[in-house]
């Protein structure tokens, strides 16, 4: 091994030699390719070893954190058992008695609004013209469902993927188009994609919109807890009940 | 197509950075599912899954803390590649038989590929670091260690109980110890693709 080549080096990146030295040792790096690549592993090493050790406290944080937070997203599912004292039960039972004689014959129905947050696309396709990919998209985000219908109906005659089928049925439901838009809902839904669940829940939505509330129940009962907005399901069925 | 534009979901390579459970927990809200589906489609099951995803935001974490991580396109894309290409990876080695791949998601994108590639490098040339370092003595590894975890050499030598001059020398040579192997494994790899 070239033991003078590295002691030289780390000096170099220590800060610890003479101007002259440091030049001359520039100087070489600049003609001698072999000695250049030397250096830079050298480099590479030091890196490496400050990314290994330097933060070995922070990953350690970071994985433990993760572990924890990995942990509860896949075991989700355990339900929580509340056990209520008798003393509790009556007083949550008596609030409901006098909520009951207050709103007494009154039903309060859930808004569609309430539940209504298309996420944002951001298209990949390939095999389709992008200014059009990209025209959808900026309507879509921005809300011109209107003008996103025609351009996604374009897009899906040259490629009839699920995710611009997903995103043309969630642009029909906001214009109002039901009858469509739960036609593309109940494909998606029949399908094996990531959008299946998005679908039903779409689908639910839409019979809210229409005062269907019967129907949205019905729906929303079928939508897995592996859903990802599963919160806003059991928030939506709370509310009809 | 524009390099340098970074793209707004940069901010989960932040997070992940600062170990901020909020965006950790909204990357698995948001981006587990299509993993999850991805791979148990694909002979895996849930714990493969979730063994997968915690692989890919160590790497990811990792790549964030060295700086050298800027996303150019979605973040979902991102994600959901690495996750892919590494699960392929898993079945490979544990079959010999060629795999049938079943997938509803036809996401591409060039910019995410070439993100991919940059932090399976990274990825790669990370364990080709930690099988040198291996390779070294139990004294090297040491004053290695301590150096690069410790303040100044000066402590370094003080807690080992040697004098100043013997732990930089010695941490020079270690140092160039590990040079010379990545060398020679450089060498090899160019030597196997031409």
């Amino acid at each position: 091994m070239n033991e003078e080549r590295y002691i030289l080096f780390d000096q170099y990146l220590q800060g610890e030699l003479t101007v002259d030295e440091r030049s001359n040792l520039e100087k070489q790096l600049t003609e001698d390719p072999e000695l250049a690549s030397a250096f830079e592993s050298f480099k590479e090493m030091h890196f490496q070893l400050d990314n290994k050790f330097g933060m070995e406290t922070e990953r350690e944080a970071f994985e433990e954190n993760l572990n924890r937070i990995s942990d509860k997203y896949f075991q989700k599912k355990k339900t929580k058992v509340v056990s209520l004292k008798p003393w509790y039960f009556a007083a949550v039972a008596s609030v409901a008695i006098m909520f009951g004689l207050f709103f007494f014959d009154y039903k309060h129905y859930p808004n569609f609004e309430d539940y209504n947050h298309p996420e944002s696309a951001y298209f990949t396709e390939r095999g389709v013209s992008e200014e059009t990919l990209k025209k959808a998209e900026d309507n879509f985000n921005g809300k011109r469902y209107e003008k996103a219908v025609p351009l996604f109906e374009a897009i899906l005659k040259e490629n009839n993927s699920e995710e611009i089928k997903y995103f043309y049925g969630v642009s029909l439901l906001q214009v109002g188009k039901y009858v469509k838009a739960e036609t593309i809902f109940k494909e998606l839904e029949a399908g094996n994609s990531v959008y299946k669940e998005k679908a039903k829940w779409n689908l639910a939505l839409s019979k809210l919109k229409q005062g269907k509330y019967k129907e949205c129940q019905e729906i929303l009962q079928t939508i897995s807890q592996d859903f990802e907005d599963y919160d806003d399901v059991e928030q939506l069925l709370e509310e009809l009940n | 197509m524009d390099q340098n534009k970074i793209h707004p979901d940069q901010k989960y390579i932040e997070g992940l950075a600062a170990n901020d459970s909020v965006i950790i927990e909204m990357i698995y809200k948001k981006y587990a599912p299509k993993v999850v589906l991805f791979i148990t489609n694909n002979s895996g099951d849930k714990d493969q899954a979730q063994d997968v995803i915690q692989e890919i935001m160590i790497l990811l974490f990792n790549q964030a803390k060295a700086n050298k991580l800027q996303l150019t396109c979605p973040f979902d894309a991102y994600f959901f590649l690495l996750c892919k290409r590494r699960w392929l990876n898993e079945l490979k080695k544990s079959s010999n038989k060629g795999v049938t791949i079943y997938e509803n998601v036809v996401s591409s994108n060039e910019s995410a590929h070439d993100l991919v590639a940059q932090t399976e490098e990274f990825d790669e040339k990370q364990q080709l670091f930690d099988t040198m370092f291996q390779k070294l003595g139990e004294k090297c590894q040491e004053v290695l260690k301590l150096s690069f975890t410790l303040k100044s050499m000066e402590e370094v030598a003080e807690k080992l109980n040697v004098t100043y001059g013997y732990v930089r020398k010695k941490k020079s040579l270690c140092v160039g110890q590990l040079t010379q192997w990545i060398q020679e494994a450089k060498n090899f790899k160019s030597l196997k693709n031409n």
